[in-house]
């Protein structure tokens, strides 16, 4: 109490400074003026009476500080007065403080705003759910490690079988038609269990959610849910939607609230807008049978635990139902046992994709603010030893060694405070451009990254880290000076700073890390991008359909493919079309499923897999895939052929020993296809992929529900045939929306997206890294050379070539330069090979980024050698 | 050489109470000599040190100040003890004789006295 007392005094004190400095002197001089008086009365002379009163005061200096010390609070004034002083420093050297100041904000708003998208997927996977961390994905996994989702009977069980789980909730991701007749809009939605909501502990904008009453009995409550923004951007806002009748899927559904702001529904990054019963599937997927049919496994299923029950007792439990569901439904769940696994690490979806990524840039960026670090505390240590005679003076008038470092540390910390500040402005708009929500093959996707407080305190973490790493070698080094030596020192050579050096090589070395894992990663990725794809995806524009929604079955999908392909053919504009059911180089993938071929006997355990695609007759010619044996696949309308297959190279070198395909059958689940023909490979997954046996089946076999146009141009002007395409659409089925209409490059552009963020980030950074490397050099060589003025004008004096000394000072600074390049070259080196084990190691890479490297850093040794050796000798000798 | 000037600063502050409670309101000058006149050495050489004392007792509210005329009407700086510093001086006083009376009574004690 007391003590806070004084502070408050001393605080005010502080502030009220020169006040209290006068009244000190006023006492002083009274004091000092009595005693004299006094002394005067003892008999003494006027001069000697103020003599011994001055004596018997004591050192009013000495006392004076006491009195401050004890007045005001020296730390803090100090560390004002510091701050001003290295505002002043900071002011004095624009340039330089830029330089520092600008690299540190790239660094740091980088990392922060990586680790903002980290922190969102690891502990924030479902944004507007608070704990959302306690929510667990509950996945059947099969036996050969695929993971299919749960049946609605299954879930129905689970809920029972569970006890470990407060709830478990289900849901079905769904395209939805929403809209009347002709002017229908794509969306996506969820079909939910009735725990839904209440699991999450949502609370609704306006409206209600789904009761648990509402998802008992099929079809009978037609209601919607609609997010947020669906109900800014269709409703404005709207308090009267609820109530409203929505059409989706030709139902009408009747919206009974809105989900909160920010709720994008369950399964991140996708941004879903409806929400309807899961009991509506059968109405709204025309005749689904994924509520009776344990086979139809459409369900995702996520979970929260009891209090203080641990998901090891779930993972038992979960285990034993499963085990009780593969004995009791043989032919739905044989084989199929379930993982319990925390949300980022859900198989499905690119959760685990992008926490790779993002881990591998997090690290590669934290290793270019080390450099940056590297960078500063060279500058500042260079500049340092321009101010060792300032700093000897300080010590000499009795700055103690503490106070000097803490001179050198503020002004360094001050230089930090300003980076990361403009740091996270950076990372504020890092994480907003983060947040545009691309669409990526059909599905919305959005990342709700933001500046929090977590990514806020990592931000200055790295600030004040970034301060202390390279104020420390400065700090110490003028702190260790002594302060005979700084001023005798002028005149002397410099003693060569070896930790200015070591500094060097160290910042030299990790820029060569960075560079050549910046330039393997542009390298696969822009080789990917020039790797022939084995298709021509020039000149085809794709768009989707969806039947879903109006009960099709085999015939009507059929009739309807048939009709459409035959109204787009007749297009003047049309060289071929073709309709399949997957688009090579799809984010989500082309599924891989299991068959037996004939002739084919598997010695080691598990079973052949094969990318399949169902396609359309003349799907090969619009893909520009050469049939090499065999022919097309009989015509849409012809009901006399048996079921067909046409496999690819890589299928027959792999599974028949490259004996003769034709002729031969397939069994898949689905049944038994001849094969009547041989494709060239092609790229399915990704550039630069190994060669993947696939199989394609007709879609006269196996007609489907969705579809993929492939419309080949005659003309190569793809985008013109968009309105022409939706217009033979609506001919054939006026309800039928066109959808993700898109050409192949585009496609292809769009899916790199994940890819292309760090790549970019790369790009911009590489340069910036050899700039700030070049920057470190040449602050170094040019103090050094302005040290050593006198020395390298006596040498010009006596006879030395400008040339000479230039190659003097290269030699010197580039051997220090040589050793970090070296160490850094094997770092990246025995990194690379770790991380890709077989891959072979890219030697264009590998000694393209040195050469580069060392060109560089010859330039930024060569220009400040350069401007020393042009130097007048009798100027340099009389200098000093 | 630190521990000295905190017993000083220690006795001199109990020393400063007591006189301003014997004497009433006085300036720093009055304080020093009455001080000077009881102890002798303490003060005889720095009469200074007792400014930063008489700030921190004041910051702790054992001491008021404000500013009177001296005995030859010049503006001095009259120090008076507050309600809380007389509480102050009573405990610390205390604290003081039994202190005192302890250590005197273990200096009185002699080697003989203990067998």
């Amino acid at each position: 109490m007391k003590s806070l007392k004084r502070f408050f005094k001393r605080l005010f004190n502080s502030a009220a400074r020169r006040i209290q400095e006068e009244r000190l002197r006023e006492e002083i001089a009274e004091h000092i003026a009595l005693q004299t008086e006094e002394n005067l009365r003892d008999g003494l002379s006027s001069v000697e009476a103020r003599r011994q009163a001055m004596l018997k005061f004591g050192g009013v200096e000495a006392m004076k500080q006491d009195y401050r010390a004890e007045r005001g609070l020296p730390f803090f004034e100090n560390l004002l007065g510091d701050l001003r002083n290295a505002l002043r420093t900071i002011s004095r050297m624009p340039g330089l403080a830029a330089v520092i100041i600008l690299s540190l904000a790239i660094g740091i708003g980088v990392n922060t705003t990586i680790l903002s998208w980290i922190q969102l997927i690891m502990l924030q996977p479902l944004p507007a759910v608070s704990g959302a961390l306690n929510f667990l994905v509950v996945e059947p996994r099969t036996d050969t490690g695929g993971y299919p989702g749960a049946s609605w009977l299954e879930y129905r069980a689970l809920q029972m079988q569970l006890p470990a789980l407060r709830d478990l909730v289900a849901f079905e991701m769904v395209p939805f038609n929403v809209g009347e007749k002709g002017q229908t809009e794509r969306t996506h939605g969820q079909l939910v269990s009735g725990n839904y909501f209440s699991a999450l502990g949502l609370k609704p904008a306006i409206g209600r959610f789904i009761r648990p009453e509402e998802v008992e009995r099929t079809g009978t409550e037609p209601v919607v849910v609609i997010s947020y923004d669906y109900w800014q951007t269709r409703f404005r806002g709207a308090p009267e939607v609820v109530g409203q009748k929505l059409r989706v899927n030709e139902h009408d559904l009747t919206v009974i609230g809105v989900a909160p702001r920010g709720f994008q529904g369950t399964m991140l990054p996708l941004k879903f807008e409806l929400w309807a019963p899961a009991t509506m599937t059968p109405a709204l997927l025309g005749g689904a049978r994924d509520l009776q049919d344990r086979t139809s496994r459409a369900f995702s299923l996520i979970g929260i635990l009891r209090l203080g029950a641990t998901r090891e007792e779930a993972q038992t439990e979960f285990s034993t139902a499963m085990t009780q569901h593969a004995r009791d439904y043989p032919e739905a769940s044989a084989g199929i046992t379930g993982e319990i696994l925390p949300f980022w690490k859900a198989p499905r979806g690119p959760q685990r994709m992008l926490m790779t990524g993002l881990a591998i840039l997090q690290g590669v960026m934290l290793l270019l603010l080390l450099a940056v670090c590297g960078n500063t505390a060279n500058l500042m240590l260079a500049r340092g030893s321009t101010r060792q005679r300032e700093m000897a003076v300080r010590v000499a008038l009795g700055a103690g060694r503490w106070r000097i470092v803490s001179l050198v540390l503020s002004e360094n910390m001050l230089l930090a405070l300003f980076g990361t500040g403009l740091g996270v402005a950076l990372a504020v708009w890092g994480t907003t451009a983060l947040r545009v929500a691309p669409m990526i093959g059909a599905f919305p996707i959005q990342f709700q990254t933001r500046v929090d407080g977590l990514t806020l305190a990592f931000a200055i973490l790295l600030g004040v880290a970034c301060g202390l790493i390279f104020s420390a070698a400065p700090a110490v080094h003028l702190a260790r000076l002594d302060p005979q030596e700084g001023l005798r020192e002028v005149s002397n050579t410099p003693p060569r700073s070896r930790a200015r050096k070591v500094l060097m090589a160290a910042e030299v070395g990790l820029a060569m890390v960075v560079l050549i894992a910046a330039a393997l990663f542009l390298q696969s990725f822009r080789s990917a991008r020039q790797t022939d794809p084995r298709f021509r995806p020039e000149g085809v524009l794709l768009a989707s359909y969806d039947l879903s929604g109006r009960n099709p079955n085999e015939a009507s999908e059929r009739e309807f493919a048939a009709r459409l392909l035959e109204r787009l053919r007749s297009l003047p504009d049309v060289e071929d079309a073709a309709i399949a059911t997957n688009v090579p180089l799809d984010l989500h993938g082309i599924p891989a499923r299991t068959f037996t071929v004939e002739g084919r006997v598997r010695t080691e355990p598990g079973q052949d897999r094969a990318t399949t695609n169902t396609v359309t007759p003349g799907y090969f010619k619009v893909m520009g895939i050469p049939l090499v044996e065999g022919n097309d696949f009989a015509e849409m309308r012809d009901k006399a052929a048996p079921a067909q297959a046409i496999v690819n190279e890589e299928f027959v070198r792999r599974y028949l020993n490259g004996a003769d395909a034709i002729g031969r059958r397939i069994q898949t689940r689905a049944g038994s296809f001849a094969i009547i023909g041989v494709a060239r490979n092609a790229v399915y997954n990704s550039f630069g992929e190994p060669p993947q046996p696939a199989v394609y089946f007709s879609y006269r076999d196996v007609p489907a529900m969705q579809g993929e146009l492939h419309l080949k141009t005659r003309s190569g002007n793809e985008t013109a045939l968009t309105s022409e395409a939706r217009a033979v659409l609506r001919d054939v089925d006026p309800m039928l929306p066109l959808y993700d209409v898109r050409t192949f490059p585009q496609h292809i552009e769009r899916n790199l997206y994940l890819r292309r963020i760090p790549a970019r980030m790369f790009v911009v950074l590489g340069p910036l890294l050899l700039g700030l490397a070049a920057i470190g050099i040449y602050a170094v060589v040019s103090y050094a050379v302005a040290r050593r003025t006198k020395e390298i004008g006596l040498r010009l004096a006596l006879g030395a070539t400008s040339g000479r000394v230039v190659l003097q000072i290269i030699r010197e600074n580039l051997g220090v330069i040589i050793w970090g390049t070296a160490i850094g070259w094997l770092l990246a080196l025995v990194l690379s090979l770790r991380a890709i084990p077989k891959g072979a190691v890219d030697v264009p890479v590998f000694i393209g980024v040195p050469a580069i490297l060392l060109s560089v850093a010859t330039l930024a040794c060569w220009i400040p050698a350069r401007r020393a050796s042009r130097i007048d000798p009798m100027a340099a000798l009389r200098h000093e | 050489m630190k521990q000295k000037t905190d017993v000083l600063q220690g006795t001199l502050a109990l020393m400063v109470l007591k006189t301003l409670d014997v004497l009433g309101p006085l300036h720093g000058y009055g304080i020093a000599r009455r001080i000077e006149q009881i102890s002798g050495d303490v003060l005889a050489v720095n009469q200074g040190t007792l400014y930063p004392v008489l700030l921190r007792l004041e910051h702790e509210g054992a001491i008021a100040s404000e500013w009177g005329a001296s005995e030859n009407n010049r503006r001095a700086r009259f120090y008076r003890l507050t309600r809380e510093g007389r509480k102050q001086l009573q405990v610390e006083t205390q604290g003081w004789e039994q202190t005192a009376a302890i250590i005197e009574k273990f200096f009185a004690v002699k080697t003989g006295d203990l067998s």
